[in-house]
């Protein structure tokens, strides 16, 4: 098969992948090799459906023996079947980086004979591509549930981010739909990944020269809306996720309805919209200091769909506003409708020279369309309608026609608010 | 009116500075002898770049100010927006009685706008380090670009840290410049449009494959062309070789 039929077949089913984040390392290039790590990553393209393309996500090969309902790949279903060589991939992956269209590799695969062999070759082609091609740019490897965890420990000593992908929310979701995937074959290598390194991150400081680990971490996947789990599940899971296993980032991609499998849901559209309010409140449990209980409070609860999940939080929660800008402390802030991470900053910087004005507020970048019922400046309401939820609710829908089509995995319109400083270029341009 | 003009070099811009300082002339603005365009109400002195000169203001901006400032002034020289000299000396002023602390006086305009200019161009020059496309002609890997702000000297040493064992050359059409990489070190040229080589003669296998790459990593049902005009404007496709 000629080597542009396989990229086709293969990076096609690879596309569902949500991941193509190219961050947090800082990998240096070395006398006669090439490439290496930007720390805040590195946007190349965005393909048609506006997500960012940063890394060469392709999958090794998509010859599968397992059968995962949701998946295009499964053994049941009759699609075109590809299979790279190690050395096709490093090739491809060297001249395209070469010609700068891509930060490095995102290598996944299907489950082909056996867990143990694939992982042998994607472990064999980001070898070649550290030891022969002399390779110092970003390489992403899925790590193969069921794989040998000793195989697993060797690509994570060339690598730069390793994940497992959680698939689905639940253990009786994934017995539903992912019959021969188990819960513990996901969740095992999860934390001995991260154990190998937090390890490697305590002896580097003891030992300079110590190889590194994953050293920009571990990220997983989940799809939602294939399944029942109430939005409230799903990120309890994260924080889960987040806190035991210190993962980098959840994803989450909307399911795109491929099958008529009886066993999914039949769906006009993925549920991007709700991917999109996930996203949010991702963002505000890793940076924003919520708790998934804050932002929901039962088990069942969902997200609304016409509300972001903070002015949702805040309208909930009147009792902590009206907040004096000139005055409150940064983690609340931080909780302010309209104000994101980087304004917060800058409030508490610019009301060291003086205090700051309802006027000065537009200037550090506070939206104060939303903003502007949570505060007071120097003792002063600005907002024309008094405290009242249902009131304020009702200014603060988003309107029908702004939303829809232009939600990404991140938008910058609503989070410019919600971007870390050090991250702001790479948000800015789409995922990271 | 009064009006300092320069050669267009950052020397040049320094000693333009020195002069306003030290001449105790508040100029109105001070433009590079390229953009100037001469009318009856200025009178335009032309100052002549002087090293000694424009190392003063360089080394007292690091020492009474800081690093930071320093390049903030370098960004919005390289912005090349109408005006610029003139925020930048009144930045500079302000800098220089404040000190340090300048960078935090956020809602003082004369800092808002260097701060607003500086995030422009720090922003193409990020976007820049993506969409950037070698095309590979025998062993050179020539880009053509045209950015908005004159970004290429920028960008060079990001290329010449990853792509250090390959020839490059980085072509800003729009301004005649290029940066031209020796696997050694890089440098500066003019380079107008008889410098672009041979493009009939370049390797197009990874080209092709790479399009085709890109055509189907998109989901077709997730399409949303609003989004990825607005990620990436289309004032930058011209050089981009999937878009080609
Ligand atoms: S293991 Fe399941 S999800 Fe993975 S490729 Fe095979 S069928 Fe698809």
């Amino acid at each position: 098969m000629e080597l542009q039929d396989k990229l086709k077949i293969l990076s096609d089913a690879a596309k569902y992948d949500v991941s193509c984040s190219s961050s947090g390392s800082s990998r240096k290039n070395k006398a006669g090799g090439i490439g290496n790590a930007a720390e805040s990553g590195i946007c190349h393209s965005w393909s048609e459906d506006g997500r960012c393309i940063s890394l060469l996500k392709i999958l090794y090969t998509n010859y599968c023996v397992y059968d995962c309902a949701y998946c295009l790949n499964r053994i049941s279903n009759d699609v075109p079947r590809a299979e790279f060589t190690p050395k096709e991939l490093a090739d491809l992956t060297i001249n395209f980086y070469r010609r700068n269209y891509i930060e490095g590799l995102f290598l996944s695969s299907a489950i082909v004979k056996n867990p143990d062999y694939t992982m042998e070759q994607l472990l064999d082609t980001v070898k070649l591509l550290r030891e022969l091609y002399r390779f110092n740019g970003y390489i992403h490897v899925k790590a193969i549930p069921g794989a040998d965890y000793r195989l697993i420990s060797e690509a994570g000593k060339y690598v730069d981010r390793m994940s497992v992908n959680i698939e689905l929310p639940s253990n009786d979701s994934l017995k539903l739909l992912a019959p021969q995937k188990r819960k513990e074959q996901i969740i095992r290598p999860m934390g001995l990944i991260n154990t190998e390194i937090q390890q490697t991150k305590e002896e580097k400081k003891l030992f300079r020269h110590k190889p590194s680990f994953v050293p920009a971490g571990q990220s997983t996947q989940l799809i939602v809306g294939a399944t029942p789990e109430s939005d409230s599940k799903i990120i309890r899971l994260s924080e889960n996720l987040y806190q035991r296993f210190s993962l980098k980032r959840v994803y989450y991609s909307a399911y795109v309805p491929i099958t008529n499998n009886p066993r999914l849901p039949t769906l006009q559209h993925p549920p991007t919209m709700r991917e999109h309010r996930l996203y949010q409140a991702d963002w505000l449990l890793r940076f924003y200091g919520f708790s998934a209980g804050e932002l929901l409070q039962n088990e069942d609860d969902n997200f609304d769909i016409q509300l972001d999940p903070k002015t949702d939080w805040a309208l909930k929660s009147l009792q902590h506003f009206p907040v004096e800008i000139n005055k409150a402390p940064y983690e609340m802030l931080l909780r302010v409708p309209g104000i994101g991470v980087q304004s917060a900053n800058r409030i508490i910087i610019a009301r060291r020279t003086g205090p700051i004005h309802f006027e000065g507020l537009k200037k550090i970048g506070v939206v104060l369309k939303r903003a502007k019922y949570f505060i007071t400046c120097q003792g002063k309401y600005f907002s024309e309608l008094s405290l009242d939820s249902q009131l304020l609710r009702q200014s603060l829908l988003d309107s029908p026609q702004k939303k829809g089509p232009l939600y990404g995995q991140i938008s910058i319109f609503d989070t410019t608010a919600l971007i870390k400083p050090e991250e702001q270029y790479s948000k800015i341009f789409g995922e990271l | 009116m009064n009006i300092f003009i320069y050669d267009g070099s950052f020397e040049g811009l320094l000693t333009a500075v020195f002069e306003a300082f030290y001449r105790r002339i508040n100029p109105e603005d001070i433009v590079p002898q390229e953009r100037y365009q001469p009318d009856l109400l200025t009178t335009a002195s032309f100052i002549e770049a002087c090293p000694e000169k424009a190392d003063r203001v360089y080394n007292s901006i690091l020492e009474k100010i800081s690093k930071q400032t320093l390049q903030y002034v370098y960004y919005v020289y390289i912005s090349e927006e109408a005006g610029s000299g003139r925020y930048i000396l009144d930045y500079l002023r302000l800098g220089w009685r404040l000190g340090y602390s300048v960078n935090q006086h956020l809602l003082d305009p004369r800092v808002l706008k260097i701060h607003q200019i500086s995030k422009r161009v720090t922003v193409e020059k990020h976007r820049m380090l993506g969409l950037l496309r070698f095309q590979r002609i025998g062993e050179l890997y020539y880009a053509e670009i045209e950015p908005d702000y004159n970004i290429v000297g920028l960008l060079a040493p990001h290329f010449s840290e990853r792509m250090s064992d390959q020839n490059w050359m980085i072509h800003d059409l729009k301004r005649e410049i290029a940066a031209l990489y020796n696997q050694q070190e890089w440098v500066l040229i003019d380079a107008d449009r008889e410098g672009i080589p041979n493009l009939e003669a370049r390797e197009t296998t990874y080209e092709e494959l790479w399009k085709a790459y890109y055509r189907h990593i998109a989901i077709p049902e997730r399409k949303n062309p609003k989004l990825q005009k607005r990620c990436m404007p289309v004032r930058y496709w011209k050089h981009l070789t999937e878009k080609k």
